[in-house]
C-alpha cells in the first residue's frame, strides 16, 4: 500500500519534469524579441552580421523539428548548451556560480524564519489573548504584508548607511586583503547578515500566522482535553499532543517554500546586489538568453517538484491517513 | 542536571549575541595602508571584454583603460596623443602620418610599435574593403566614414593612413590597438568572436585581471604605461542591479563613484559630506518620435503601420510640436537636469581641431514655442478639424487616436508621456500610452524591411539616442537606407540623404558644417521627431579618498565613463597635501608625458576576491548549520530522555 503510494507520487513527479523540459523550449521562444538583436545592442547592425550570429547560435534552423530535437537530445544527456550572453561559458557553469549564493541566502533565511516563525506562532496560539499574542500577531501581520524590497531597503538604510554596521552590497568586500580563511568567512557574514535577515523577516509572518491558527484549532480537539484530564503538564501537552498535530500544515508550507530556495527572492538579490539565480534569470530574460533561461527554469522546476514530493512523503509519514 | 527552558533560551540568545557581535562593525575589513583602490558603481551592464562586442558605456570604459587608441579624445574633446604621440596630414591631403610613441611596451613587456597599429587598423580596413563589419559593428563605421582605404607601416615608428576625406574624422575613431603578438592570427571575420579572457595585455593605464560576468571587473595598474600615472593602483567596476543600493554604497563609502544616479537621489546627495554631484552634457537626446512609414516612399504596411496617415504629413507633426512644453518636461520630469531639445545634433558636439573651432549644433531659426492655441490653429489650417465631440479627425474622416509606446528601461519616460497625453488631449487628440519591455519594443517597431520583417504597429514613441562626439552616427539614424536597421521613425527624405552624402564627402570641416546645418534645419522643419531634451548625465563621487576629479569635457562634462579613459590619470590622493589646486596637464591641453622612463613602475600585488572564497563560504555555512542542527537535536533528545525519566 505504502510502496504503491510512493511509486505513484514519484512517477507523477517524473512526468511533470519531462513535460516541463518540453514546455520550457517553446515558452521562451514565444516571447517577442530575439537574442541576436538584444545582445548586439547595435541598431546600426548589418543584416549580414545578424544572419551570421543566428547561424552561429543555431537559431537559423527551423524551430521545429531541428532546434527542438537538438534541444531534447542535448538535455537528456545533461548538456544544457552554451550561454548566449556569457560568451564561452556553458549554462551549467553559469548556473553553478549563481546557485550557491542563492541556496545559502534563501536556505538559511528559510530555516531561521521557520524556527522563529513557528515558535512565535506556537507561543501566541498557546497563550491566545495575552499581551505577547496581541503584539506578536500584529507584528506577524505587518511582516507578512511587507514586500522584501521595503524590508531590505529599510535594513540597508538603517544598518548599513545609517549605523554603518554592515556593508551595503555583494558577498565580499571588493579589494579587501583577507589574512586567513576566517577573515573571509567573517567578511562574508558581515555581507550576509542584512540579506538573510530580510529573507527571514519576510517569511516569519506567514509561518507565525499559520502556526498560531493551527495551534488554536488543535487546542479544541478532544485528545488535547483528554491529555489535560489525564493530568499532563501544560508543557507536556503542548509538546506531545498539540505541536505534532499543529505542525502538519506548516510542513506543507515549509516544503513549498523550500522549493523556491533556488528561485530565491529576486528583490532581495537586487537590493543587496547578491549574485544569485534570481537576478541571473531576470537578466537572461531581458537579453533573451534562451539557454540560460531553459536551464534556470529546469532547475527551478525540478526543485519545486521534488520539494512537493518530499512534502507528500513527509506528510504520509506523519499522517498515515493520506496514504489510503 | 536538567536545564530549564529559560536557561536554554538564554544560552541560545547569548550565542546569537556572540554571533552578531562577530559580524558587527569590527568585522568589516579596515582600509589598511595598501594599494589605492578606486571602486566605481554602475547600473549599466558590461557586455564583453572584447572591444568588438562593446555595446555599453562600461564596455568602452574597460577596453579604453586596457588598450590605447591611436589618437585619444582629450579633456576638451580634442584629438589627444595616445599610441601615436604626433600626427600630420600630407600636403595633398590624401594621407595621415602618425608617429608611434618611441620605446613603448605592452603590459607583458613585449615591445609595442607600428606593427601593432597596422595590424589593428588593418582588421577594420579589410572589413571596409570587403563591405563587412567587425564584431557587432559599433567601432568600424567611424573609419569607414573617414574613408580610410589603406594602412601602411614603413618603419616601427610610423603608420600611414590613406584617405580621400578632407575632414578630420580620421582622428575621432575608437579603434583599440591590440597586441599583434597575441591576436595576430585573427582576421576581421574572427576577431569579434575571440574570447578576451583576463588577464588582458594592453598598453593602456590599467589591465583587466579578473572579470565576473554581470558582477565586477578588476583592473590593476599597467607597470609599462607610457603616460601620467593616476593615484589609483587598482580599479573595480561593480555592476549594481539597483540604483538605490548604488547610492547607499556611495554614501557609506563602499564605492567612490556612482554613475547614472536617479534625479531624486541626485538632489538628495547634493550637500552630503564628502560627496560631489555632477550633471554633465550627454551627446544625445530624448525624443518623441513618430511612425512616419510611407513618408518619402509612399509605401504602406498591410495590417500594420501607424493608425492614421496624418503622421505622414509634416504639417500635422509640426502642429503637434506647439503642443509640447519642453521646458515643463525638463523641469518636472528631469528636475531641471537637461536642456530643451531642438535639432538632431546635440550642443555638446564641437569641432576644436578646425580653424576656427566651431559647434556642430545649430539652433533652429524659428523654434516652436508651447502654445495650445497655435497648435489648434495649425491643425485646423492643415485640414485636421474637430468633430462635434471635440475629437480631431484625419483627412479620411476618422478620429485621431494615437498609440504612444516607450521602453521600460527608463522611469522618466512614462512621466513625460502623462504630460504629452494631457497636452495632445487639449488639441483634440487622444493618446493611449504603453510601457513595453525593451526587447519586445524593438520587435514591435520593426518594419517590413527588417530581418526578420515586422509590421511597425505603433504611432509614437519616447526613446533616446546617445553616441560619441562625432555627429555622423546620429545623423545616419534618419537616412532612408536605415529603415529596417537603425531608423525608428521610418522617415525617408531624399533631400536629407543627399545632404548626408555631400557632408560626408565635404572637402573640409567648414564646408561640412554648412551642410550639417542644412540637415538640422530640414530635420527640425519636417519633424520626424520632436527632440524633447538633451539629457544630462547625473553622476556623484566621493572626495575623501581621491581628489583631482576632472570632467570631460572640462566645461560641462563629467569625470568617468565619458568619451575616453584619460581622466583616471588626473586622480590624486585626497588625504595628501595638494601643492596645486588643479591638474595642469589637462587644463593646459598638454600631452601626457611619454616614454616608459617617465616614472619607475610600482605594481602593487593585486588584491581581490579569490575564486576559492565561494567554496570556503559554502563549507563554513554548512558547518554552522550542522552544528546548530546537531545542537538542537542533541538538546531535544536529552530533554526527552529526562522527561521519560520523570
Amino acid at each position: 500500500m505504502g510502496t504503491r503510494y510512493f511509486g505513484r507520487k514519484l512517477t507523477g513527479a517524473l512526468i511533470t519534469i519531462v513535460l516541463i523540459v518540453l514546455f520550457n523550449f517553446f515558452l521562451f521562444r514565444m516571447m517577442p524579441g530575439s537574442p541576436e538583436r538584444a545582445l548586439a545592442r547595435n541598431p546600426h547592425i548589418q543584416a549580414s552580421v545578424l544572419a551570421e550570429t543566428r547561424a552561429r547560435w543555431g537559431l537559423d534552423k527551423p524551430l521545429f523539428p531541428d532546434q527542438f530535437l537538438a534541444y531534447v537530445a542535448a538535455t537528456t544527456q545533461g548538456d544544457l548548451g552554451y550561454s548566449l550572453k556569457f560568451e564561452g561559458q556553458t549554462v551549467v557553469d553559469v548556473l553553478a556560480t549563481h546557485f550557491w549564493p542563492t541556496v545559502i541566502l534563501f536556505g538559511v533565511g528559510e530555516v531561521l524564519a521557520a524556527i522563529i516563525g513557528l515558535a512565535l506562532g506556537a507561543y501566541t496560539g498557546w497563550r491566545r489573548g495575552g499581551p505577547i499574542d496581541l503584539v506578536g500577531n500584529a507584528f506577524s501581520l505587518i511582516l507578512y504584508s511587507m514586500p522584501y524590497f521595503v524590508i531590505g531597503m529599510l535594513l540597508l538604510v538603517v544598518f548599513a548607511t545609517g549605523l554603518r554596521w554592515f556593508p551595503t552590497s555583494g558577498m565580499l568586500s571588493l579589494g579587501a586583503s583577507h589574512a586567513s580563511p576566517i577573515d573571509v568567512f567573517v567578511d562574508f557574514l558581515a555581507h550576509f547578515t542584512l540579506p538573510v535577515a530580510t529573507v527571514a523577516i519576510g517569511l516569519i509572518g506567514q509561518y507565525s500566522i499559520l502556526m498560531r491558527s493551527s495551534v488554536i484549532e488543535t487546542l479544541s480537539e478532544d485528545y488535547v482535553t483528554t491529555a489535560r484530564a489525564k493530568g499532563l503538564t501544560d508543557g507536556r501537552t503542548l509538546r506531545s499532543h498539540v505541536l505534532p498535530n499543529a505542525l502538519l500544515p506548516a510542513v506543507t508550507l515549509i516544503a513549498i517554500n523550500l522549493g523556491y530556495v533556488v528561485a530565491g527572492a529576486i528583490t532581495v538579490e537586487i537590493v543587496f546586489n547578491w549574485p544569485g539565480l534570481g537576478t541571473l534569470t531576470v537578466d537572461a530574460l531581458s537579453s533573451r538568453d534562451y539557454s540560460v533561461l531553459q536551464g534556470s527554469f529546469l532547475l527551478l522546476s525540478i526543485t519545486v517538484v521534488f520539494a512537493n514530493l518530499a512534502a507528500d512523503f513527509l506528510y504520509a509519514l506523519l499522517d498515515p491517513r493520506v496514504k489510503a | 542536571m536538567r536545564m530549564s527552558a529559560r536557561a536554554r533560551a538564554a544560552r541560545v540568545l547569548a550565542g546569537l549575541a556572540l554571533a552578531l557581535s562577530a559580524v558587527g562593525p569590527a568585522a568589516i575589513p579596515a582600509a589598511a595602508a595598501g594599494p589605492a583602490i578606486l571602486k566605481l558603481g554602475t547600473i549599466e551592464n558590461l557586455r564583453s571584454l572584447n572591444p568588438y562586442q562593446a555595446a555599453y558605456f562600461p564596455d568602452y570604459e574597460t577596453f579604453q583603460l586596457n588598450f590605447s587608441l591611436l589618437v585619444d579624445i582629450g579633456p576638451k574633446l580634442e584629438p589627444y596623443p595616445a599610441f601615436a604621440d604626433k600626427w600630420e596630414r600630407s600636403a595633398d591631403g590624401k594621407s595621415w602620418k602618425f608617429h608611434i610613441r618611441t620605446g613603448m611596451k605592452w603590459s607583458d613587456g613585449k615591445p609595442a610599435d607600428s606593427a601593432d597599429a597596422c595590424f589593428s587598423y588593418g582588421l577594420v580596413v579589410d572589413a571596409i574593403n570587403n563591405d563587412a563589419s567587425v564584431g557587432n559593428g559599433y567601432i568600424d563605421p567611424a573609419l569607414k566614414d573617414a574613408r580610410v582605404t589603406k594602412a601602411e607601416c614603413p618603419d616601427p615608428e610610423t603608420m600611414l593612413l590613406f584617405t580621400d576625406d578632407g575632414t578630420t574624422k580620421v582622428l575621432k575613431t575608437s579603434i583599440p590597438i591590440l597586441p599583434k603578438h597575441i591576436y595576430g592570427k585573427e582576421t576581421y571575420e574572427t576577431i569579434g568572436d575571440v574570447d578576451f579572457k583576463p588577464p588582458l595585455v594592453g598598453t593602456g593605464q590599467y589591465q583587466v585581471t579578473e572579470y565576473t560576468a554581470d558582477q565586477v571587473v578588476h583592473l590593476v595598474r599597467n607597470p609599462n604605461y607610457w603616460g601620467k600615472k593616476g593615484f589609483a593602483d587598482e580599479i573595480f567596476i561593480q555592476i549594481f542591479k539597483s540604483a538605490d543600493t548604488m547610492v547607499q554604497s556611495l554614501k557609506r563609502g563602499d564605492i567612490d563613484y556612482a554613475r547614472s544616479v536617479p534625479v531624486e537621489q541626485f538632489k538628495a546627495l547634493e550637500g552630503e559630506p564628502n560627496i560631489k554631484t555632477v550633471a554633465g552634457d550627454l551627446a544625445g537626446w530624448v525624443e518623441l518620435g513618430f511612425n512616419n512609414y510611407g513618408t518619402g516612399t509612399g509605401k504602406s504596411i498591410a495590417g500594420g503601420g501607424a493608425s492614421t496617415r496624418a503622421l505622414q504629413d509634416p504639417a500635422f507633426r509640426d502642429a503637434l510640436g506647439y503642443a509640447i512644453d519642453k521646458q515643463a518636461l525638463v523641469d518636472k520630469v528631469r528636475g531641471g537636469f537637461a536642456e530643451v531639445g531642438s535639432t538632431n545634433v546635440p550642443p555638446v558636439m564641437q569641432n576644436l581641431e578646425a580653424t576656427p573651432p566651431f559647434n556642430w549644433h545649430k539652433n533652429p531659426a524659428s523654434p516652436r514655442t508651447f502654445d495650445i492655441a497655435i497648435a489648434k490653429q495649425k491643425l485646423d489650417a492643415a485640414g485636421y478639424v474637430l468633430n462635434a465631440t471635440g475629437q480631431r479627425l484625419d483627412k479620411e474622416g476618422k478620429p485621431i487616436s494615437l498609440h504612444l509606446v516607450m521602453p521600460d528601461s527608463e522611469p522618466s519616460y512614462p512621466q513625460g508621456a502623462q504630460f504629452i497625453q494631457d497636452w495632445f488631449t487639449q488639441v483634440g487628440i487622444k493618446v493611449q500610452s504603453d510601457v513595453i519591455e525593451e526587447n519586445s519594443l524593438y520587435e514591435i517597431m520593426l518594419p517590413p524591411e527588417a530581418d526578420p520583417p515586422g509590421t511597425a504597429k505603433y504611432d509614437m514613441f519616447i526613446w533616446s539616442w546617445y553616441e560619441t562626439v562625432e555627429p555622423n552616427v546620429l545623423l545616419q539614424v534618419f537616412l532612408c537606407n536605415q529603415i529596417g536597421t537603425s531608423s525608428d521613425s521610418l522617415w525617408c527624405n531624399p533631400d536629407y540623404d543627399k545632404l548626408y552624402d555631400q557632408q560626408n564627402l565635404a572637402p573640409d570641416d567648414q564646408q561640412r558644417k554648412k551642410l550639417i546645418d542644412q540637415m538640422q534645419d530640414l530635420f527640425y522643419e519636417q519633424a520626424p521627431y520632436h527632440i524633447l531634451y538633451y539629457d544630462k548625465q547625473l553622476d556623484a563621487y566621493r572626495t575623501d579618498k581621491f581628489a583631482g576629479w576632472q570632467n570631460q569635457p572640462i566645461d560641462g562634462g563629467y569625470p568617468l565613463f565619458s568619451y575616453s579613459a584619460i581622466d583616471y590619470q588626473f586622480l590624486t590622493d585626497a588625504t595628501a597635501v595638494q601643492p596645486t589646486a588643479s591638474p595642469e596637464p589637462a587644463a593646459s591641453g598638454q600631452a601626457p608625458s611619454g616614454g616608459p622612463s617617465a616614472s619607475p613602475a610600482q605594481t602593487p600585488a593585486p588584491t581581490g576576491t579569490s575564486s576559492n572564497s565561494t567554496l570556503l563560504i559554502i563549507v563554513g555555512v554548512l558547518a554552522v548549520l550542522i552544528i546548530v542542527v546537531g545542537g538542537v537535536v542533541f538538546s531535544r533528545r536529552r530533554s526527552r530522555a529526562l522527561e521519560d525519566d520523570e
